[in-house]
């Protein structure tokens, strides 16, 4: 059994567990990145990101991408689910195909076509709030540091809302119907179906699904955020990957972008306890 | 049908390994000959002339094969090898770059020092490379990083860098480049009354060739010398809040998309709005007009170059100059190779050949036999009121958490919308050099 598990237990040491001992070993140090002086400096990293404002920001911004683009992407996700899974739609499978597609884009696409989208000028969104005579409501979508975490939080909501619909849509359509034909002759409303029928079976789902989405949250917003605004303006977009890119890359200090990658790690990881507790219920079967 | 699967996926795992042992070795032991590995970036001036160039060198050096590695994205490219231990032998890469490669070896000493390559005659040459260099372009903060006699950086092209407008646009409305600050924001209120704004920037990064030349006109070149080395307290003195006090005064007649599209998606759309008269200045370099070359613009615009403005009537200007570099790695294997190629660089035959392709070499006599834009961005060197400002801020070992460069130009785009204060400025800056100049000692 053990030689059968040898060559996944070599790789996964060799790719996994030594590259992320590496990471907290190397946040201990004060270091280029290429030279072969290192220098030991405890958890010096670590106490220069307690009175680091970048940083604080950075980690502000991921929690608020997290925390808005988390809830919209599930709340639409099931939404979108269980109307297409309950309801007799004659368009159903296109809009399935339509909602999808973001999902097999690659994400420099994505950020320009947003870019597109968010143009200040002539732009689709400021156009179309000129044709509603919403003039007010325009916005330089990329250029004001209040709207634009918001701006980037659209383009991952937009990107993942598809994948997670159809993950739904799947869990959804294996609940059998005499449940529902059940409840409907006991007078059971559509929202009453779904918060006493739907949520509770596909609940193991949305629970993987949900520590899942978080998790690729952390390194989308990463890449949107290097493809939309480089951080900017003025580090109103930064997240926490990119602002350990710039520290390790851009500025030098490998050590600190560690001791940064360390802090992400074990809040991945918080967050996924925190969530799997949270969520965690009886598991019903039908 | 198992041991032949095995059997072959052995195979192909040795040979790999054998191939990428044998690829790794440093020199032909055959042909006997020196591989030497040159990285270079590919920028505006494109990769033909890095062929040609190394095509004549081997020509007059037989026992040397030179490798060329060129790409828009080099850095990328040639940072895993040197994290492996396999580092090119020259890399023609400048700072300012976002990925900060030349930054961080300069940060780590891990450059060569290359003074004796000024001391050594070009090759084919009677001439000594010091000796052909534009006088002033070595000895500055950008060669020399460390503030020492020695070099480090050679400068391989150098550009003019100030504010670009439209000429066609100056002579319709009978205006006048602006001699003075003064001058310059009357002409932004005779600006605003045609609806045009004074003022834009393709990203916030480009306003280092504002700053520095701004910083050498209000308090001359020992104060930009003070503000590069971080001087203590030097953000808090009035030759600083003059500086400040200026370009407050100049980001409120910026055009109101610059932030919005200053980012690596949407600069080019600040660069459009000069070519379509929708803002009167913009700092950048020469290479704009190859960037551009290709975009709408309005009739009968042609790109014009001027230094910033100075603070006092017939006050000496400064031209920031942006120089682009070339360097040997410590850990190079052909160091003597290397240096006898970089010495190549500044030979009459590939000068000529650099030159054909708009990479002007800072090389005296060179810049004579330009014509076209480029003659009259060259040109205004010869202005006797106008001097080259060469360098940027020394380099000190890293600060967790401390870009000077993106506080002093970042901070830009928070003025223009008002999301902070000059006062806020001014001290985010004085305390980001000070913690550089504690690390700096």
């Amino acid at each position: 059994m053990l030689a059968c598990l040898l060559p996944a237990l070599v790789l996964f040491a060799v790719f996994m567990v030594y590259p992320t001992v590496n990471v907290f070993r190397m946040s201990l140090y004060t270091w280029s990145g290429f030279s072969p002086d290192m220098k030991f400096v405890g958890l010096d990293n670590f106490r220069h990101l307690i009175d680091d404002e970048q940083f604080v920001r950075a980690f502000q911004n991921t929690v608020t991408l997290l925390v808005v683009v988390t809830a919209v992407t599930m709340g639409m996700g099931l939404f979108l689910a269980a109307i297409m899974t309950r309801q007799k739609l004659r368009s159903r499978n296109f809009l399935r195909f339509v909602l999808y597609i973001p999902n097999v884009l690659s994400v420099v696409v994505i950020a320009a076509v947003f870019s597109a989208i968010y143009d200040q000028n002539n732009g689709l969104l400021n156009s179309m709030l000129r044709l509603v005579s919403l003039d007010s409501w325009q916005q330089v979508w990329l250029g004001d540091q209040k709207v634009v975490l918001y701006s980037v939080g659209i383009a991952m909501v937009w990107q993942s809302l598809g994948y997670y619909m159809v993950l739904y849509m799947s869990s959804m359509s294996s609940i059998p119907e005499e449940l529902y034909e059940a409840s409907g002759l006991d007078g059971a409303s559509a929202t009453r179906q779904f918060f006493s029928i739907t949520m509770p079976l596909i609940w193991q789902n949305l629970r993987t699904s949900l520590t899942f989405f978080i998790m690729s949250a952390v390194n989308l917003s990463f890449v949107l955020v290097r493809a939309m605004t480089g951080g900017g303006p003025d580090s109103s977009s930064e997240v926490l990957l990119s602002y350990m890119y710039k520290q390790a890359y851009t500025n030098s200090s490998y050590g600190y972008g560690m001791a940064i990658g360390v802090v992400i790690f074990a809040f991945s990881f918080l967050v996924s306890l925190l969530m799997s507790r949270a969520t965690k219920r009886e598991p019903l079967q039908f | 049908m198992r041991r032949s699967l095995a059997f072959a996926g052995t195979a192909v795992t040795v040979l790999g390994l054998l191939a990428t042992g044998c690829s790794g070795g440093g020199d032909s032991a055959d042909s006997g000959k020196t591989t030497l590995k040159v990285a270079a970036l590919e920028g505006g001036y494109g990769r033909d002339m890095y062929t040609q160039v190394i095509k004549a060198y081997e020509a007059a050096h037989p026992d040397v094969d030179v490798q060329l590695q060129i790409s828009k994205s080099i850095e990328d490219e040639i940072t895993p090898n040197m994290k492996a231990g396999k580092y090119p032998d020259v890399v023609v890469l400048g700072q300012g770059r976002k990925a900060a490669l030349t930054e961080t070896l300069v940060k780590d000493k891990a450059v060569e020092d290359l003074t004796p390559v000024l001391k050594a005659k070009v090759p084919g040459e009677t001439k000594t490379v010091g000796d052909k260099l534009t006088p002033g372009i070595v000895g500055n903060l950008n060669t020399n990083p460390y503030g020492t006699d020695k070099t480090y950086l050679m400068p391989m092209y150098y550009a003019p860098t100030g504010l670009f407008y439209n000429q066609a646009l100056f002579k319709k409305n009978g205006w006048e480049t602006p001699a003075t600050w003064d001058d310059m924001f009357a002409l932004g209120d005779k600006a605003k009354k045609a609806g045009i704004p004074l003022f834009t920037y393709p990203t916030a990064g480009y306003l280092d060739s504002y700053f520095f030349a701004l910083l050498a006109d209000v308090g001359g070149e020992q104060f930009y010398t003070d503000v590069m080395t971080y001087k203590k307290d030097v953000w808090k003195t009035p030759n600083a809040k003059k500086a400040l006090d200026i370009t407050t005064k100049l980001l409120g007649y910026a055009a109101p998309t610059t932030v919005g599209y200053a980012n690596e998606q949407d600069f080019t759309k600040n660069q459009q709005s000069i070519l379509d008269n929708k803002a009167l200045f913009m700092p950048n370099g020469t290479w704009i007009t190859g960037e551009m070359a290709d975009a709408p613009r309005a009739d009968g615009f042609t790109w014009g170059l001027t230094p910033l403005p100075a603070v006092t009537t017939g006050a000496k200007r400064y031209l920031t100059t942006s120089v682009e570099s070339v360097w040997v790695p410590s850990a190079a294997q052909h160091k003597d190779a290397a240096k006898d190629f970089v010495a190549y660089l500044y030979s009459d035959e590939a000068a000529k050949i650099f030159a054909k392709s708009n990479a002007i070499q800072p090389i005296q006599g060179i810049a004579d036999n330009l014509t076209g834009e480029s003659a009259s961005f060259y040109k205004l060197y010869e202005d006797p009121s106008v001097s080259a400002l060469v360098g940027g801020f020394a380099s000190t070992s890293p600060v967790e958490g401390v870009d000077i460069k993106s506080t002093l130009f970042d901070t830009a785009n928070s003025i223009i919308s008002g999301d902070t204060t000059e006062a806020k400025w001014q001290s985010a800056l004085n305390e980001a050099s000070e913690k550089l100049r504690q690390a700096g000692n």
